[in-house]
């Protein structure tokens, strides 16, 4: 929480001092509100995520938000076509800043094994990407890991990619 | 030779027998292979052959399992065959009564891509020819709502020919995010 | 839609449902024209998902093609992997040995179990049951671990080649099999618990989105969704492939097509499939896995990299023009995927790329006729038909 005792001014420790960014950051940090735009294989992944096993609301990112309004963390899940495209960006575009986005698995990253007609490839290209998570599908801990890793960004006061900087 | 040609004659299905006493004139080829008839017939007629098998009491293929096409612009045994039709539309049948499946091919050139449209007798028609012309550019005539199904409406071209590329023609690289109406 | 305003003569509304929506699981896109709360008219859209399948058949070998088949219905891509190679070989005129045939259909069950279960979780938690979610993905995390065990991933599984499986099941195998089966009505039982005589999901899933089996047939539904209207159609019985017609099961069927017949036949499945399994296991023979053919199946990775003869059949196989050589001609062969009938056809020019490969799935036949069940019902019905559906979107746009 990036938390420092107060000089020895006699009180104890009973005073601690930080920054308004610091404290903001943690809350964001550990109430992340993931939008999932899960389209193909990698949603099933994510939905074992979210299921009884791995249970992502250990890392308080339970609060799963189909409306982009809500949701800071944008999970890009399966593959992105060139009819989807468009909806996705405006997904991202109403989302309210900051905003974080995880590109999950080979296809929203870059293509995957589908260099086709029809398929973005990767979603890097029309929206900024903070993380992203190699596999197809990756398995859930490695989902897991990216919102750790989103995370620790937030903690280190990074701001989002494609992003200015956090007010 | 002559025995086995009795003994097929004798296991002729009842699909290619019935074919062949009412629309004799029809048939370009017709064919048995791993157990399901297969039979090409005329552009002209196909609607009225699709009627019949789906129509007859004894055949009643009711079920549309599949409207498809193929490109044979690269086949050259299939060109020879058939009069040089760079297109081949495949309907799959099957009835529930009798259990079993027919292919009902129609050759179509690229210079006339029109075809009547089998939405009036299976429902199921429907998106199947939709996404025949999404894929292929070939024109139902009849069918009461002929857009484009997979690809957006704004889409050029018509990618499982053959001579469209495997990675597009830069499609996906391209957008105009302004433009998009989602 | 703009006609349809135009005739209104009330107060009348145009909403689009997806393609981003929690009900449809993706890449659905509905356009509801809606009079208060019912629906004038629905216009399904599809084509958000579409990935290429067909033209990409045309590009890679047999072999490579059973990759692409995984990522097409992601609930149960063993069934897939099993329809395509299955449809191959009948082109290639091959039988594969009896071992391999009744792993293919244990996997295929199993698979069907998965689906199901994903299945019923999602339309639960879409009407808002959102422990039947959880119980569900309890017993399909269970799968997984079988199917990780045996072919090396959990969803994404390229478990069959053309000839017969990547390998044999592992030590053990049985046993974890015959222990999830066993525990698996059990925990089925909870669900039914929860839903089969709860007002609220009867109330919201029975005689809505209802179709009778004359339309279904002309609409071309198949599968669980066929036979909720009372048709009792299986390719497993009425054209069985594989070794289906060695083991005893009953198909289920409903009586009035709506979503409560479409739940309650699919969770029957579940416990029919249970029964195909323990006969399978009970009756599995022994021999080789795979067919002993050196031109169509890849030799053992020990050999492949220890001996020269191994080497250089591995080296045949993979070589364009050398390996697997499909005779010249066309197919078209169905299997019964968890969803309903899955046929490829596969139209071959005598290469080991196929000339042209199509894909029926049987998703796009039940979105199709998606308008034909929702109209005239409430706009609130739309998630508990589509969820009855199991419209997979990978499937449908391929």
């Amino acid at each position: 929480m990036g938390l420092d005792f107060g000089p020895d001014t006699g009180t104890d420790g009973n005073i601690i001092t930080t920054t308004i960014d610091k404290v903001v950051n943690w809350g964001r940090k550990n109430s992340l509100w993931p939008m999932p735009f899960g389209t193909a294989c990698c949603a099933i992944e994510m939905m074992a995520t979210l299921a009884s096993k791995f249970d992502l609301s250990r890392f308080g990112s339970e609060a799963i938000r189909f409306s982009p309004r809500q949701s800071d963390l944008l999970i890009v899940s399966g593959r992105i076509s060139i009819k989807m495209m468009p909806v996705l960006k405006r997904i991202y575009d109403q989302m309210p800043d900051p905003k974080w986005v995880i590109s999950m698995g080979a296809c929203a990253s870059c293509g995957g094994v589908f260099d086709t007609y029809t398929l973005i490839q990767g979603v890097d290209q029309f929206i900024p990407v903070d993380v992203y998570i190699p596999g197809c599908p990756p398995r859930p801990e490695d989902l897991i890991d990216a919102v750790l890793q989103v995370q620790q960004k937030i903690a280190s006061g990074a701001s989002p990619k494609g992003v200015e900087a956090i007010l | 030779m002559n025995e086995e040609k009795e003994v097929e004659e004798q296991s002729k299905p009842l699909v290619l027998e019935k074919l062949e006493a009412n629309h004799a004139d029809t048939l370009l080829a017709q064919d048995e292979s791993r157990g399901t008839v297969v039979v090409v017939v005329r552009k002209e007629q196909a609607y009225a052959v699709l009627e019949y098998l789906k129509t007859d009491p004894e055949l009643a293929y009711t079920y549309l399992v599949d409207v498809t096409a193929v490109d044979n612009s690269q086949m050259e045994s299939e060109l020879i065959q058939f009069d040089y039709a760079r297109f081949m539309v495949i309907y799959q049948l099957y009835s529930y009564q009798g259990q079993c499946r027919v292919r009902v091919k129609v050759p179509v050139h690229e210079n006339d891509l029109s075809i009547s449209s089998v939405t009036g007798l299976w429902r199921a028609a429907n998106w199947l020819e939709r996404e025949t012309y999404d894929m292929f550019g070939i024109h139902f005539e009849g069918h009461p709502d002929l857009r484009r199904i997979l690809m957006p409406d704004d889409f050029e071209g018509h990618p499982l020919r053959k001579d469209y590329p495997l990675q597009g023609r830069g499609e996906r690289e391209r957008f105009n995010f302004d433009k998009q109406n989602v | 839609m703009q006609s349809g305003l135009e005739r209104a003569t009330g107060e009348k509304m145009v909403l689009s449902f997806g393609p981003q929506h929690p009900a449809t699981h993706g890449t659905l896109r509905i356009v509801l024209e809606l009079d208060g709360e019912s629906i004038l008219k629905a216009t399904p859209h599809a084509g958000y998902l579409h990935t290429g399948f067909e033209k990409l058949g045309e590009h890679l070998d047999y072999n490579q093609y059973i990759v692409v088949t995984d990522r097409m219905n992601y609930l149960s891509p063993l069934s897939n992997n099993f329809g395509y190679v299955l449809a191959v070989e009948q082109l290639l005129g091959i039988e594969v040995p009896k071992r391999c045939q009744y792993i293919r259909i244990l996997m295929a069950e199993l698979s069907r179990m998965a689906d199901h279960l994903l299945w019923l979780g999602t339309a639960a938690l879409d009407l808002g049951a959102f422990s039947v979610f959880l119980y569900s993905f309890r017993e399909r995390e269970k799968l997984y671990s079988i199917f990780e065990k045996t072919t090396g991933a959990r969803l994404t599984t390229s478990y069959t080649r053309v000839g017969g499986v990547l390998r044999d099941l592992y030590q053990g195998c049985e046993e974890d099999i015959r222990q999830f089966i066993t525990n698996f009505p059990k925990a089925l039982k909870e669900t039914h618990t929860l839903l089969t005589r709860n007002r609220i999901w009867m109330d919201r899933t029975k005689g809505v989105g209802p179709i009778s089996g004359d339309d279904a047939i002309d609409y071309g539904l198949t599968g669980p969704c066929l036979r909720a209207t009372g048709v009792a159609h299986d390719l497993r019985k009425a054209e069985p492939y594989s070794s289906y017609d060695e083991v005893t099961f009953d198909v289920p069927v409903g009586t009035n097509g709506d979503a409560y017949d479409r739940y309650l036949v699919r969770m029957e499945e579940m416990i029919q499939s249970c029964g195909i399994i323990t006969q399978v296991l009970d009756n599995m023979p022994d021999g080789p896995v795979n067919l002993e053919d050196n031109k169509i199946m890849l030799p053992n990775k020990s050999d492949a990299y220890g001996h020269i003869e191994g080497l250089i059949h591995h080296f045949k196989v993979i070589m364009d023009g050398h390996g697997v050589e499909v005779p010249k001609g066309d197919h078209y062969c169905a299997t019964e995927s968890p969803n309903g009938e899955l046929g490829f056809y596969i139209v071959s020019d005598g290469s080991g790329t196929g000339y042209r490969i199509r894909i029926r799935p049987p998703s796009f036949l039940h979105f199709q006729a998606l308008p034909h069940m929702l109209e005239g019902g409430m706009v609130s019905d739309t998630v508990a038909v589509l969820g009855s559906l199991n419209v997979i979107a990978g499937e449908l746009d391929r």
